[in-house]
């Protein structure tokens, strides 16, 4: 295996970013019985095959070389699938959030899951956002 | 190594673009799911109907606005419409405000005068409440309706505050560019030296058009010395503006939030320690008046009691005029009393008590637990997180507002039930004193004139019962003879009250409530008129939950023998002197003196009215005790103490914090363990899909009960009719094998349509105003809170309202309506009472269907809220009210029952009768409201014959979808679902995944209870049959079909999805040519 570049860096940090995301995501849904998303295990299940597709690809830079088309296809995968989990959680939690800054400011366990929900989506978009400069960014040192 | 750079480059831009496609596709998924909220907020039409139209298929043809409202073109007429609203709400506030009192010829003060205006609500004013019914958008200032001509909206925008985490912002989310009008105003010169400080103040005494109570509660009011602190020599412009000093106190009301008993900010030195009292720098501006002018003017803001005991009783304070919370244009109302134009002729909503902490109620208000709801209540807090385990006990029974303190007032004087003790006395010292508790009585106001009423002749009784049914009818009309005595001309309210025969250790009866009114026109001095006041004796019966009805049931209204005594005058108090003076009571023992003429007594015995007529509904219903669980003593006898005039001391109520349950049923009813589904019944008989060709624009029209609509019911699905009863508003899901199409069709509130004009729901309509158009900026809630229309006791103005909330809503493109708010006011410190009229259920039942049959008109169905017993906001969602039965059905559920059965409005071809209703958070002692089958079946539609949408507030009970189908309630309020059948789903939707007792909601879940399917068929029917009755026929022929239209931010999303998406398939593309490209160098 070759030593890790900035870029594969990146994708271990994007996998761990996209797994505790995920985590948050479960977290938020398991809180209470009043605010579990639809199809939990689905976007879980998203978040952490975009989590093993971060370092997919670094194992295949490492195989292949820096750049390799497995690789890309598994790091452009991540941010979709990334972005899956964020969006199926986002759409369920609108109307949460909306009455969380209007008529139901006192609900106590919903600022809760707002938090934690806040936490998760942070965590997957600067995922995403890693990934996108591990793009350009060679994984491993080729003269390792 | 360039190959290598250029692959990164490219690998990197193709996943940005991946990034900005999935960003794009997850934000048009979102903005798909919640189109019709975007819509609203946005102006834009992102769906619509889609018809041909033509001789064979018409459309528009049933409900369109009055011609003054449209263009040559046909086209609306913003300007007529905005002119129209100002000129109303001007109306409403004028004849709803309430003079209480007003010495040394104080008012009106005439145009030209010099005047001073004191406290920042005089400067940021107070228009509308925080959440609920709001003030929105461009309005004209109380100084600008004291000194101006001409509006000035494009600088007057109203600004509302939200909750916690929200900033404030304006109500209206852009600037004013439209149109400005011209306005007769007071014709004040202002003092602009106060103007100008009391702006400086505003940014320290950060106020809003739109603001909350507080359980911790401050007024915000600077203090002298930060006046001074401003401007030290502003005195010196007292000299040049006192010809009057007019000082603004004002008291916010609001959704979610509560006044608590003690509730007050530190340091403030609140009169009584609670926060309707007068705060110290309240007070000093009341000394700082005094400076400034010999005429001292108060205006009170407020929707609720306000102890001013101490303006009253102060000679120097000349004139107090309650102003409610009067809307965008109401100063112009107020303006026109103050300068004479208008003599004022409202009468309050409320008794105004010397301290609110008096009222037997308010012992038991707040925030009260079990002291065992941990490991006893295991139901969650639903979707929106509510507490679990809050109650009030409501042990003051019937004795609420003037009920308590007029019926204790009565039996000091009589002598009787040791009323005169000290149990429950504030102001009073020693023995509980009606002067000294009470400040001004429900109903009362003054003019600038003065009446004199007499009851003239006997009244005309009409009393039958329908043979068939055993449905009685049984009405008194007054003849009220009103003549101004006084030198100036107005118009007076004329109330009728009544006193039912009471024996200590009977039925609780009140010694006076109010039985029915109707308002005088405007008379000049010397002149009388004759009004008369049409009295259904049904509303003083007596509820007896002990009464057996020989069937093995208990409990009905009862009429007992004896004298009955009905009473006009100037407020409760004053009939109820009327009717001791009639009585020859010792008048030295009474608070004012009474005038018998103004009484009329008529003996009742068994041959005239029956003691059980009222035991039959109107609808031939046999009543019976349907609450049973509303009451605590019902699961654990004997722990609560209901109050009884029998024993005014002995039974005051205590308070009851920390009870602890005990009884298993009334803990299963806590959890929501109400109804067991079925898996097994035969539903063979039970008809769904079966095709009859009939579609829904054909209903329009149609007789409730005509076989038409079993056809049309059968037509259905029942994976349709599910989904009707799942989700019922704002977007409401269609049905294709009846021709229906998803609509968003309902929204807020009572004072107005909550949709701007430029943002219809229905903008194909032939009168539809433009997006272009320069007003379509304007919200259209604009109208006061609710305790300003009750205060007008005027019939036809309240009906006016109404009636141009209809023409709003085809302006809008909303056909049902979630108001007005309909509870009766328990006591002050309800956050809520600004969206309720009143206490009085009378006053409260006729304000609100007078609103509703005058909406209907125009194919706007009214839905009040929120049925019922939403007696406070704190703990508001699922918070338990115990009461007796008696007191639920002659208090709360009166003023429903007065509005839904519409008996006014009734002819023999046509049941009149509100449309819709949305159900309480709160339960009904044990058991939630909306899966109450006694308050939803029984009471509701078997005795009240209601007919219509009964939609839950929003996300309520979601938990209980078999218990609330099994209730009566026609639908769940789901707003923000939307895309029916697609993305959102039974199944898939997040709001029913949490059953508290059957599986998630699935379209199989019903498949196996006949009970249920049939129930749905019912709600069903109900649900469209509103639908049916409203504007929204107005849009359906046999072509009609839905179509989607194109938007600004649908055109972005997606232009956004193809650039990106083509952008990351070229990216992919380049990356892909570089990387064979290396191979080949290779």
């Amino acid at each position: 295996m070759k030593k890790l570049n900035v870029g594969g860096y990146f994708n271990i940090l994007a996998a761990i970013l996209g797994v505790v995301g995920t985590i948050l995501t479960i977290v938020s849904s398991t809180m209470s019985a009043d605010n579990t998303l639809a199809g939990l295990p689905m976007i879980a299940a998203a978040g952490i095959a975009g989590a093993v597709l971060c370092v997919l690809a670094v194992w295949t830079s490492g195989r292949f070389g820096n750049f390799d088309l497995i690789g890309s296809v598994s790091l452009l995968a991540a941010i979709g699938l990334f972005f899956y989990t964020f969006g199926a959680a986002v759409g369920q939690r609108v109307m949460m959030i909306a009455g969380l800054f209007s008529f139901n400011a006192g609900n106590t366990t919903g600022w809760s899951v707002f938090y934690v929900s806040v936490g998760a989506w942070a965590c997957l978009l600067v995922g995403c956002l890693v990934l996108i400069i591990s793009g350009f960014l060679r994984t491993v040192k080729e003269n390792a | 190594m360039l190959a290598k750079t250029k692959r990164g480059l490219w690998r990197g831009l193709a996943a940005l673009m991946v990034f900005v496609l999935c960003l794009s596709l997850t934000a048009g998924s979102i903005m798909e799911a919640n189109a019709g909220t975007i819509d609203t907020a946005l102006g834009t039409v992102s769906s619509g109907f889609v018809s041909e139209q033509n001789a064979g298929n018409p459309l528009y043809d049933k409900f369109s606005p009055p011609a003054e409202y449209l263009n040559a073109d046909g086209t609306g007429n913003s300007n007529a419409l905005i002119s129209a609203a100002i000129d109303l709400n001007r109306r409403e506030a004028a004849e709803g405000s309430v003079l209480l009192k007003n010495e040394n010829n104080a008012l009106p003060l005439s145009s030209g005068a010099n005047v001073t205006l004191l406290g920042i609500r005089s400067h940021s004013n107070l228009l509308g409440s925080s959440f609920g019914v709001k003030a929105q958008g461009a309005y004209i200032s109380l100084e600008q309706a004291l000194s101006q001509s001409k509006t000035d909206f494009a600088n007057t925008m109203a600004w509302s505050v939200g909750s916690r985490g929200a900033p404030p912002g304006p109500t209206v989310g852009a600037a004013w560019t439209g149109d400005e009008f011209d306005f007769e105003g007071a014709g004040y010169n202002l003092n602009q030296t106060m103007i100008d400080i009391y702006e400086k103040l505003g940014d320290t005494y950060v106020h809003y058009e739109n603001e909350p109570a507080a359980e911790v509660y401050d007024p915000g009011e600077p203090s002298i010395d930060e006046i001074a602190g401003v401007n030290s020599d502003y005195k010196s412009s007292f000299a040049q503006y006192g010809d009057a000093a007019i000082v603004v106190i004002a008291r916010p009301s609001c959704e979610q939030l509560d006044y608590l008993p003690g509730g007050v900010a530190d340091g403030l030195d609140f009169e009584h320690g609670e926060p309707f009292s007068l705060t110290k720098n309240e007070r000093d501006l009341i000394a700082l008046a005094k400076e400034c002018s010999d005429k001292v003017i108060v205006l009170v803001q407020s929707s609720a009691s306000v102890e001013i005991g101490s303006l009253k009783d102060d000679p120097d304070v000349d004139a107090i005029l309650w102003i409610g919370v009067p809307g965008c244009y109401g100063f112009l109302g107020v303006a026109d009393i103050l300068c004479g134009r208008v003599s004022p002729s409202g009468g309050l909503f409320d008794i105004f008590t010397a301290y609110n902490m008096s009222a037997p109620a308010m012992q038991n208000m707040g925030k009260m637990y079990y002291s065992n709801t941990e490991g006893t209540i295991t139901r969650t807090g639903g979707v929106l997180g509510f507490n679990p385990g809050a109650y009030a006990i409501e042990a003051e029974g019937i004795y609420v507002g003037y009920r308590y303190y007029e019926t204790r007032y009565y039996d000091c004087v009589a002598g009787t039930g040791g009323a005169d003790s000290s149990a429950g006395a504030y102001g009073s010292s020693g023995g509980w004193n009606y002067d000294d508790e009470v400040t001004y009585g429900f109903g009362y106001g003054l003019s600038y004139t003065t009446f004199d009423y007499a009851i003239e002749g006997e009244p005309r009784f009409e009393i039958s019962t329908d043979p068939e049914t055993g449905a009685p009818s049984a009405y008194a009309t007054f003849s009220v003879k009103v003549t101004n005595t006084g030198s100036a001309a107005g118009k007076t309210p004329v109330q009728i009250y009544g006193q039912a025969p009471y024996t200590p250790g009977g039925v609780e009866k009140p010694a006076i409530q109010l039985l029915n009114f109707e308002k005088s026109g405007v008379l000049a001095p010397g002149a009388s008129e004759t009004v008369e006041v049409k009295v259904d004796l049904q509303f003083i019966a007596s509820y007896d939950e002990s009464y057996d009805n020989g069937d093995g049931t208990k409990g009905t209204y009862i009429m007992d023998p004896g004298d009955y005594y009905f009473a006009v005058g100037n407020g409760a108090h004053d009939a109820l002197n009327a009717i001791m003076a009639a009585q020859g009571m010792d008048e030295s023992r009474m608070a004012g003196k009474g005038n018998a003429a103004q009484a009329y007594r008529r003996s009742i015995t068994e041959s005239f009215i029956s003691k059980t007529m009222f035991s039959v509904s109107k609808t031939g219903y046999k009543i019976s005790n349907q609450l049973p669980y509303a009451d605590w003593n019902f699961f654990q006898p004997g722990e609560v103490t209901y109050l009884t005039r029998a024993d005014w001391a002995g039974t005051f109520p205590k308070t009851y914090d920390n009870m602890t349950l005990t009884n298993q049923q009334l803990i299963d009813y806590l959890n929501g363990k109400i109804y067991e589904l079925r898996t097994s019944d035969d539903t063979s008989d039970i008809k769904w899909g079966v095709d009859s060709g009939i579609k829904i624009h054909e209903m329009y029209g149609v007789p409730y009960d005509d076989p038409k609509w079993d056809q049309l019911l059968d037509q259905l699905t029942l994976e349709e009719a599910m989904y009707i009863f799942s989700f019922g508003g704002p977007s409401i899901p269609g049905a294709d094998s009846i021709g229906a199409l998803e609509t968003y069709m309902t929204e807020n509130a009572g004072n107005g349509i909550a949709v701007n004009l430029n943002a219809s729901k229905d903008p194909d309509a032939p009168w539809a105003i433009p997006q272009s158009d320069t007003n379509g900026n304007w919200h259209p809630e604009v109208f006061a809170n609710a305790p300003m229309g009750a205060s007008t006791f005027n019939p036809e103005l309240m009906y006016e309202l109404g009636q141009f909330e209809g023409i709003e809503s085809l302006f809008t493109g909303i056909n049902i309506l979630w108001g007005p708010g309909l509870n009766t006011h328990r006591h002050a410190y309800n956050g809520r009472n600004g969206e309720y009229y009143s206490e009085d259920p009378v006053l409260s039942g006729v304000a609100a269907m007078e609103f509703a049959i005058g909406a209907l008109e125009y194919g706007l169905v009214a839905a009040p809220k929120h049925f019922a017993f939403n007696d406070q906001e704190s703990e508001r969602g699922g918070v338990s009210p115990w009461m007796t039965e008696q007191r639920a059905r002659e208090v709360e559920l009166r003023a429903y029952q007065i509005a839904f059965e519409a008996t006014k409005y009734d002819t023999d071809d046509y049941d009149a009768g509100m449309r819709g209703l949305m159900t309480s958070f709160s339960k009904i002692g044990a058991i939630e409201c909306t899966s109450s089958y006694g308050l939803m079946t029984e009471i509701l539609a078997n005795e009240w014959g209601f007919i219509g949408y009964a939609v839950t507030d929003i996300y309520d009970d979601v938990d209980l979808w078999t218990a609330v189908l099994n209730s009566g309630t026609t639908c769940f309020d789901t707003r923000g679902q939307e895309g029916f059948y697609k993305s959102t789903t039974l199944d898939s939707c997040f709001l029913f995944t949490n059953q508290m007792y059957s599986d998630p909601l699935n379209a199989h879940l019903i498949d196996g209870d006949a009970n249920l399917q049939l129930k749905l068929k019912d709600a069903v029917h109900k649900n469209i049959f509103a639908w049916s009755e409203s504007h929204l026929m107005n849009r359906y022929n046999a072509t009609t079909h839905f179509g989607s239209r194109m938007t600004w931010w649908r055109a972005t999303y997606m232009g956004l999805e193809i650039g990106s998406g083509v952008l990351a398939a070229a990216f992919v593309v380049l990356y892909v040519l570089s990387s064979t490209k290396k191979k080949e160098e290779k």
